[in-house]
């Protein structure tokens, strides 16, 4: 199967445009439910990284997300066109603070990682890239 | 996304249908909020049904840890119950099942936030 590409300004209203984009993909390339709940779940934290903290005032960076589907995986690559910033560098979040400690951010990055096979990111050409798999078979 | 809301005598029930994302959490915190907040009678407990709950995301889930813990503040037993598979699993990762009790059902939660009648 080919693969399919978009692109929006990096604003959080977006999101929904991105969501259906992949489902889309997920219904054309009979994706599991689990499997594309993940994607979707990774595409909206990294989308909204961007979207609310990858931006200069008054520029919002434009945010292009391919997708494709291999005999045994998923590819999903968001890339941006915004300051460098590799979000995978971020520390991970205390995931066993009391509740009262918990602090109420950083957990969306942390998700792709688990929910993910595999994450990387690179600096490609003035863009940041983040390209992210999901086995089709995997654990769910 | 839709909140269903059933204000009974031993708890309120709050069921989300659908999508627990980013556009949906700021109107379902503040479900939660009003619930809580000062002005009616507190519930005797409030307990989120998962039952009609497809997605949650990271910001779904920073809207359940602080009604948690205005629910922890106003002293209500707060609990989830009947979460389906793909929205539990977000919850057991970001270690949420760790500092909010999920039960398997509404009847286990509400038995459970009543340790008198349990």
């Amino acid at each position: 199967m080919t693969t399919r590409r978009t692109a929006v300004p990096a604003d959080p209203a977006q999101l929904s445009v991105l969501t259906e984009f992949l489902r889309e993909f997920g219904s054309a390339a009979a994706l599991a439910p689990t499997q594309l709940g993940n994607l979707e779940l990774a595409l909206e934290e990294i989308f909204l990284n961007i979207a609310m903290h990858g931006s200069e005032p008054g520029v919002a960076p434009r945010v292009e997300v391919s997708l494709s589907l291999n005999t045994d995986a998923v590819t999903m690559t968001v890339e941006d066109d915004g300051p460098q910033f590799d979000p995978l560098s971020l520390p991970p979040p205390d995931v066993t603070a009391s509740l009262a400690d918990r602090p109420v951010g950083g957990l969306g990055v942390f998700l792709v990682r688990k929910l993910m096979d595999t994450v990387s990111y690179e600096r490609v050409a003035g863009r940041n890239q983040l390209r992210m798999s999901k086995r089709l078979d995997g654990p769910a | 996304m839709n909140v269903r809301i059933e204000a009974l005598a031993e708890a309120t029930y709050v069921t989300p249908e659908g999508r627990l994302d980013f556009d949906a959490a700021p109107g379902f915190q503040e479900s939660l909020e009003r619930l809580l907040g000062a002005g009616g009678k507190a519930p005797a407990a409030l307990i989120i049904d998962g039952a009609a709950l497809e997605y949650v995301s990271s910001a779904g889930l920073r809207a359940v840890l602080l009604g948690a813990r205005a629910a922890q503040k106003a002293g209500v037993p707060f609990a989830l119950c009947a979460l389906q598979p793909a929205v539990r699993e977000v919850f057991n990762l970001s270690g949420f099942s760790r500092i909010i009790a999920v039960h398997p059902d509404r009847a286990t939660a509400l038995a459970q936030a009543q340790p008198g009648r349990a």
